[in-house]
């Protein structure tokens, strides 16, 4: 009898400690971190309550490659990265809107729909180099301006930010 | 018609010409609105590459770095702070500068920004002092960090740079402000030329409708004029088809007509030829003058249809006497009833009530006799009966005349078929009883032209019954008097007058003579009924009040009298009749009366109405004895002058003075009387004075006179009275001086 709730109240704590530290946790970043996503409740985070992420992690997630003109570039440029979406998700952050920090502070606020019904990256790479500091790197948030023209509007400028360092994501 | 099409035509046209003008127009203003439309379209690609570039933003940022690095580098420099923290910080922010600058560098924007001066220059010299530091940024990233003097010269080098970044940043602004606001108006201008154009565009448009709409009217107008035409067309030619049928039908029947008499006459002229026996020429010529009579009737029947065809027939109205008329027809007609052995009959209503009509005598007969030949010819073994009625109605009486038959009859097909020209009921009437079918088109034509109505009711074997009705117009005295002159030639008549007034007695022997009567004159009774014992006479016109025996013991005496001498037609004469008076006359054996004073008119209908047997002088007396008395003869009879005239016609100017002259004699002796009179009243014989005189004032016209005397035999008399009556005739001697 005893012995029977003792093993119950252990695969109870097995099943809790489960819930808390998911399967795919979200690993280490070995490099330099170069952005965090913040959120209440993230499912993943990997250092106190926020998501980090290197170059090498995020290169790892599901991205596209996309050669258009943007307003900040001369001629057309191929950018490469993760997908906004693949990198909230590794993140495990749910929320409505999200607001896109800048190295210099700047910062737009960006819907969720634009990370999920657009494919909207995290460029990482121009022209298949990385960007530095200098040439709006280290991540840049590039829409789809070449799979959907329509987009290419004042009201996407000003949410493509560059230098990105931080991704707030809010209820 | 034609005329009502051209107008409609010519609007269509000029309708159309603007219609056109207002299309061209509309088509330029398109055009215009096309092209401004591209230049707006061009406005916004313009502006899209301005969104693109959004080159003040990035000149600000430009200039917020620049600040941003002059912060960090002037906080170590000032706290002495050399910290790696402070190092990287200082070269993340030369980093982001430098981004800054090369996304300036990379822009494709328009150096001027809108403005007139170049940044060019400007942008470069920033270009180049930005990147002369790059040496020292370069080495803080490989060492992570660098020497307190290089970071004092990068501090003193920001200085000149961020007033430069400033200046450019406001040189920027008010450019772009200036030239948003110069592509604004630009705009706008552009705008409202497109709303003039299309204002423009809707005006001509609405036009359009407009002129459309007109068009569209025009041409159903257009549409229904020459549907009428169509129509009037077609209806012309029906007539004109129609015509030409009805000449062929006609054509046919009269050569059938015609040749049938012709036949006739061309075989009895052979008959001749070969057998030239008196007798057989006697019978001979009678068949040729009857076929030529038929013949002549049927060309005077087709000129008459001719006319009424032309409205060209002539009416002649003048007093009518009706009863005349009808047996007139009555006779002609009698011989041919008997060839189809047909009884012909005639219903007149006393003949006292068959007036005198106002009418065209010659075409009533033909109308009559048309109906009568019809009925004896559409009848054998029978009867045909004339009937005429007067029919009293609003607005005035009507007579209707009414030809029965018992002939063949008529179905209703056949009813439907009557008064039309060239109609006969069917084809086997022409064949069987001959005719051009236009008698019963002429006579309907002639009744309306009368002023009358035509109709008939008819039943198939059985029999017809033709009526027409006429307005009945009686026609004044004197009308009758003058048509009769001009009829015909009065008779002469041996007339005794009998009349006891002198100046009475003048004036009718005058008139009468003046009619061409032979007149004896009897003084009185006694006289009269000698003379009329003696001699033969043709009427006696006998007065009624006389000194010793009277008017109507004398008519009783000569009827007394042996021998066809008491047979003589005895006309009273009397001026105002009672009822009883003419009871008595009647009684007395008279014929009829004669109102008094006679006058040229009534004399010559009196005469008139004695030589036809038929209507005996009851005709004329009895309706005038129908209208109220006295009054009316007064106010129709009254006038001295038309009475002067008369007598003058009849007596002459001298004769005329010797009767005004007797007059006043008589009128003196009679005064002399009554004042006589006045002393030793005598009712009697102050009446028959008065009496007398009355009636002889009123021979010569001196109505009021007699009016006077008239009045007088009802009072007592007075010598005031009598004096008065004096004064009166003086007053008619006066003036008839004058
Ligand atoms: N009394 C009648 N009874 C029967 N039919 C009649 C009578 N009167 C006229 N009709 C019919 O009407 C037709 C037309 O009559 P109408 O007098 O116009 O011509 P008609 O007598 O034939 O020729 P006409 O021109 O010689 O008079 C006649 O042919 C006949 O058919
Ligand atoms: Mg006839």
């Amino acid at each position: 009898m005893t012995i029977m709730r003792l093993k119950m109240l252990a695969a109870c704590a097995v099943a809790i400690v489960t819930l808390h530290h998911p399967a795919s946790a979200l690993e280490m970043p070995k490099g330099e971190v170069i952005l965090t996503v913040t959120g209440p409740n993230l499912e993943h985070p990997n250092s106190k309550n926020v998501a980090v992420f290197d170059l090498e992690m995020l290169e790892k997630l599901a991205g596209r490659t996309g050669t258009m003109e943007t307003p900040w570039t001369s001629g057309k440029v191929t950018f490469t990265g993760p997908l906004l979406r693949a990198v909230l998700e590794a993140a495990g952050a749910h929320g409505k809107s999200m607001k896109v920090r800048a190295l210099n502070d700047y910062a737009a606020d960006v819907p969720m729909e634009d990370a999920m019904t657009l494919d909207t990256m995290l460029a990482t790479r121009m022209n298949g180099n990385t960007m530095s500091v200098r040439n709006k790197g280290p991540l840049f948030l590039i829409y789809p301006f070449d799979s959907t023209p329509s987009l290419f509007n004042e009201k996407y400028f000003s949410r493509s930010v560059w230098q990105i360092k931080q991704i707030e994501v809010s209820e | 018609m034609t005329t009502g099409a051209r107008p409609g035509s010519e609007v269509i046209r000029r309708v159309s010409k603007a219609t056109a003008l207002l299309q061209m127009f509309a088509a330029t203003l398109l055009l215009g609105l096309a092209i401004i439309f591209v230049l707006i379209i061009n406005r916004y690609s313009t502006l899209q590459d301005g969104i693109r570039e959004n080159a003040l933003w990035s000149l600000y940022q430009l200039d917020r770095e620049v600040r941003k690095l002059h912060e960090v580098v002037h906080i170590a420099l000032v706290e002495g702070d050399e910290t790696s923290d402070m190092w990287q910080s200082a070269s993340q922010r030369y980093d982001i500068l430098y981004s800054r600058m090369s996304i300036l560098e990379e822009g494709k924007f328009d150096r001027k920004l809108g403005g007139d001066e170049d940044t060019g220059p400007v942008l470069a010299q920033i270009h180049a002092a930005i990147l002369s530091l790059e040496p020292i940024f370069d080495e803080i990233n490989k060492n992570g960090r660098t020497s307190i003097e290089a970071l004092r010269g990068v501090d003193i080098a920001l200085d000149p740079l961020m007033q430069e970044t400033e200046s450019i940043l406001v040189y920027a602004n008010t450019a772009v402000s200036a030239d948003r606001a110069e592509a604004r108006n630009a705009l706008l201008t552009l705008q409202f030329k497109s709303g003039a154009l299309v204002l423009l565009l809707v005006a001509s448009v609405g036009g359009l409708i407009f002129l459309l709409r007109r068009q569209l009217r025009s041409v159903r107008a257009a549409g229904l004029t020459f549907e009428h035409m169509a129509r009037d067309l077609n209806r012309s030619y029906l007539a004109a088809e129609a015509g030409n049928r009805a000449k062929s039908r006609f054509m046919a029947t009269m050569g059938h007509e015609i040749r049938t008499p012709l036949n006739a006459i061309l075989g009895t002229v052979e008959l001749m030829q070969l057998d030239k026996s008196p007798t057989k020429i006697d019978a001979g010529l009678g068949t040729i003058s009857r076929s030529g009579a038929a013949l002549l009737e049927i060309l005077n029947q087709v000129l008459d249809f001719a006319k009424s065809e032309d409205g060209k027939m002539t009416i002649d109205i003048k007093p009518t006497n009706v009863s005349e008329v009808v047996h007139a027809v009555i006779e002609m007609m009698r011989d041919r009833a008997v060839e189809n052995r047909n009884r012909l009959s005639l219903e007149l209503p006393g003949a006292a009530r068959l007036p005198v009509i106002s009418c065209d005598p010659t075409r009533l007969k033909q109308v009559l006799l048309n109906l009568v030949s019809n009925a004896v010819k559409f009848t054998a073994d029978g009867t045909v009966e004339v009937k005429v009625s007067e029919r009293l109605q609003l607005g005035g009486s009507r007579l209707r005349f009414e030809v029965t038959d018992t002939g063949i009859g008529i179905d209703p097909e056949g009813i439907e078929k009557l008064y039309r020209p060239f109609s006969q009921v069917d084809a086997s009437i022409g064949r069987e009883y001959g005719g051009t079918g236009l008698g019963l088109a002429i006579s309907k034509d002639i009744v309306e032209r009368l002023g009358g109505t035509v109709g008939v009711t008819s039943r198939k074997g059985e029999g017809s019954t033709f009526w027409f009705e006429l307005p009945a117009v009686a026609v004044e005295a004197h009308q009758i008097a003058t048509a009769g002159a001009e009829e015909r030639p009065l008779p002469s008549l041996r007339v005794l007058l009998v009349e006891d007034n002198r100046v009475n007695q003048q004036v009718a022997v005058g008139l009468l003579t003046h009619l061409g009567q032979v007149v004896d004159v009897a003084n009185d009774g006694r006289e009269a009924v000698c003379a009329a014992g003696a001699r033969d006479y043709d009427v006696i016109l006998m007065d009624m009040q006389m000194p010793g025996m009277d008017g109507i013991e004398a008519a009783e005496h000569i009827r007394a009298l042996e021998g066809p001498r008491s047979k003589v037609p005895i006309i009273a004469l009397t001026a105002n009749a009672s009822e009883e008076d003419r009871a008595r006359c009647l009684a007395a054996g008279m014929n009829g009366f004669q109102s008094k004073p006679v006058s040229m008119q009534k004399l010559r209908e009196l005469i008139f109405s004695l030589d036809l047997p038929d209507t005996l002088p009851v005709v004329q007396v009895v309706k005038e004895a129908s209208a109220p008395p006295v009054e009316s003869e007064e106010n129709q009879k009254c006038d001295f002058d038309l009475r002067r005239e008369e007598m003058v016609a009849a007596l002459g100017e001298d004769g005329f003075a010797d009767l005004v002259e007797s007059f006043f004699v008589d009128a003196a002796s009679i005064t002399r009387e009554l004042y006589h009179n006045v002393e030793s009243p005598d009712r009697t014989s102050t009446d028959r004075l008065l009496h007398t005189l009355k009636g002889a004032a009123a021979s010569i016209g001196l109505c009021k006179l007699a009016d006077t005397c008239q009045q007088r035999r009802n009072v007592i008399l007075t010598r005031d009275a009598v004096n008065e009556l004096e004064t009166l005739i003086d007053d008619c001697r006066r003036r008839i001086a004058a």
